[in-house]
């Protein structure tokens, strides 16, 4: 790989002394990843980006450009607001809740250190995933949230991440929920910047006893490349909720792994995605159960139109101990032209005996005579299509329990589905 | 008001209208009988201009109007209903829903103003109560999880929704029960006036005793081969269709 020397470089310039062990470590097993990565990159040829001599050398920039505060304004639509660009987490423009604590890693006091310092890099996927390893070596500061006990907060935190001056962006999060606690994310991406680039993000959450998250994201990445890794530890009794919802990108491969580690842990995994062109969706989730008791549902949705291509790669795990487990899992989609492509795949490994576990795929077209049932009530061809392609989201838009995220999302999704009616 | 001129129509090459000829004024009920498989379906989606179908030879004339170039939502907003025997069911989208976007659309087409919320749920009211319809079962998916009687009453109180000039109830009394099969009856002769037209596609006379028509045809094998008054269907439902078919 010709990137080594940067990485080298980049390492090198680590302060943070553990850091640097770590990096080194990651560094030096690092050509190992790239080369087995072939059976989970099957489908997405993410790896060529490797290929594409983008530099991974920059600098700060402390100003963020008139264009960017005008961009950002666009996509705040809560109270409270956390804003990075390219990979740096900016206070100054950020408006940071109460009761929570939301730092850099490197501006971390002792004591708050400990507890990122066991999280960081403990659950993520940076053994097993190339791009999690590379994003390991060279993301920018951590950013670090952490959720005292039994702090609620009610209305979402909005993170913003923003692609405006460089090839290669790397964002990295760490958020630690205490016990009893109950917070909701939405994560957003901006590209600012005309040219391709290729921007990664690795998250590891930590949730303990009877914490609960719940984690949206929208996906818009136009012409670029984007790899995302979603890393949960959830102790007892715990409640993850995902939504994830993509809309474009030339290549963006989403990783989302649970760990649910304790008994009676609960994690509901929704995804949607409406792809057009040529673009290309890659959701590759696992969730792993360790213990009894515990529940997983899983259920992703896809439209796709244009050239695009799907990918779904759903593992589920049900450990020997992890007896009363149920694990459900379904992939739907619709594919609208005769040039996209789904390529679907559930993969159970269940060593418990006593457990409940379902999974399934579909890929199918639009149902005609479903058109011609609207069509026959005077309703014109383009609007039944439309009628028929949100009723396929409004399964997964109906999980959503908070109503004003549920009207940001349905509006995303509306968005996007008019751009099929030119099909 | 429907003018069907030597139509034939076939399926991916089969053949299945073979020069069908039909009058209906405003006003009238007509029934079309006959066996299985002699086009009566095939003949109510034609009409709705369902595109699985092609027209080879003929022409629907609708008041005035050649149908064979306009779509099924063209047809619609010209009048036309067609009641489904089998009703799509349609996770996702309410009836409610659906109705709305289809009489406002109907309207456009018009140039009429949409109708706001106020006027749209006073109209619906006023349907529901035509066949004993509740509104829970409007608020949920089209026909999704609907009995077979609920899903004909659905499709009784789209009709009284859109207020057609021309509806063809297509085996609408497949799978009802004789308490329901009233219902969709009562609902169906209720929205009869002198201005509109239905036509009743059906296997049975027993639909016949509740909806009365005017002219009963009898289709075989792609053509009208008989026609006459309400006691056509006695005698069908006595003799059968073996004694009408050509060559005997």
């Amino acid at each position: 790989m010709n990137i080594t020397k940067d990485l080298k470089k980049l390492v090198s310039k680590e302060e943070d002394i553990n850091l640097k062990n770590k990096k080194t470590d990651i560094l030096d097993s690092l050509d190992l990843t790239y080369s087995l990565q072939k059976e989970e990159y099957k489908y997405t040829p993410l790896l060529k980006i490797v290929d594409k001599k983008f530099d991974l050398l920059k600098e700060n920039k402390d100003q963020i450009s008139q264009k960017s505060y005008e961009e950002v304004a666009k996509f705040v639509n809560s109270k409270f607001y956390l804003i990075s660009v390219d990979g740096y987490f900016k206070s100054e423009l950020s408006n940071i809740p109460p009761k929570v604590k939301i730092k850099k890693y490197s501006e971390l006091e002792r004591e708050e250190k400990d507890t990122f310092e066991n999280m960081y890099q403990k659950h993520d996927d940076s053994k097993s995933d190339f791009f999690s390893s590379l994003n390991s070596i060279i993301h920018e500061d951590c950013l670090t949230i952490s959720v005292d006990s039994n702090t609620v907060l009610k209305e979402h935190i909005t993170i913003i991440n923003i692609n405006e001056n460089y090839d290669v962006n790397n964002y990295r999060k760490m958020i630690f929920c205490d016990k009893g606690s109950e917070i909701s994310i939405f994560e957003r991406f901006i590209n600012l910047k005309s040219d391709e680039n290729f921007s990664s993000s690795v998250s590891e959450i930590y949730q303990a006893e009877n914490s609960k998250l719940n984690y949206y994201s929208a996906q818009d990445f136009k012409e670029n490349y984007h790899y995302n890794s979603i890393n949960v530890f959830q102790k007892r009794d715990s409640v993850s909720n995902f939504f994830t919802m993509s809309f474009s990108g030339s290549i963006v491969r989403n990783n989302l792994n649970i760990c649910l580690h304790d008994k009676s842990c609960y994690t509901n995994m929704y995804g949607f995605y409406a792809m057009n062109d040529k673009s290309l969706i890659d959701n590759h989730t696992s969730v792993d159960h360790v213990d009894e008791n515990s529940l997983s549902n899983e259920h992703y949705k896809g439209i796709m139109g244009g050239r695009s291509n799907g990918v779904f790669n759903g593992k589920i795990f049900v450990r020997k101990k992890a007896q009363k487990t149920n694990a459900f899992q379904s992939n739907n989609n619709i594919i609208l032209s005769d040039k996209s492509k789904v390529n679907t795949k559930p993969q159970l490994e269940i060593w418990a005996d006593d457990v409940k576990c379902s999974h399934g795929c579909t890929v199918g077209q639009m149902d005609d005579d479903a058109i011609f049932y609207l069509m026959s009530r005077g309703i014109s061809r383009k609007d039944s299509i439309s009628l028929l392609l949100s009723a396929f989201s409004s399964e997964i838009i109906e999980k959503i329990t908070d109503e004003k995220m549920k009207s940001l999302l349905t509006e995303l999704i509306k968005k996007q589905l008019e751009k099929f009616n030119d099909e | 008001m429907l003018k069907i001129k030597n139509l034939h129509a076939s399926v991916e090459d089969t053949k299945i209208l073979k020069g069908l000829n039909l009058e209906v004024k405003s006003g009238e009920v007509h029934a079309i009988m006959g066996p299985n498989g002699s086009g009566k379906s095939t003949l109510a989606s034609v009409i709705a201009g369902r595109e699985d179908y092609d027209v080879t030879d003929g022409e629907i004339n609708f008041q005035g109007t050649d149908l064979g170039e306009l779509g099924p939502e063209e047809r619609a907003r010209e009048g036309i209903f067609l009641a489904f025997q089998y009703p799509v069911e349609i996770p996702g989208v309410s009836t409610t829903n659906f109705m709305k976007t289809a009489v406002n659309q109907i309207r456009e087409s018009k140039g009429e103003k949409p109708l706001d919320a106020v006027a749209f749920l006073k109209l619906m009211k006023e349907k529901m109560k035509l066949v004993n319809i509740r509104q829970d079962l409007l608020s949920r998916s089209i026909n999704d999880g609907f009995s077979g009687g609920e899903k004909k009453r659905n499709e009784i109180f789209q009709m009284a929704m859109l207020n057609p000039k021309l509806s063809i109830l297509d085996e609408t009394d497949s799978g009802l029960d004789i308490d329901a099969l009233k219902i969709v009856s009562n609902g169906v002769n209720a929205l009869k006036s002198k201005e509109n037209a239905t036509v009743v596609v059906t296997h049975y006379q027993r639909l016949l005793d509740y909806i009365v028509p005017d002219f009963v045809h009898v289709l075989i094998d792609g053509k009208i081969v008989k026609s006459g008054d309400k006691n056509l269907a006695l005698e069908l439902e006595e003799k059968g269709y073996d004694w009408i078919k050509p060559g005997n």
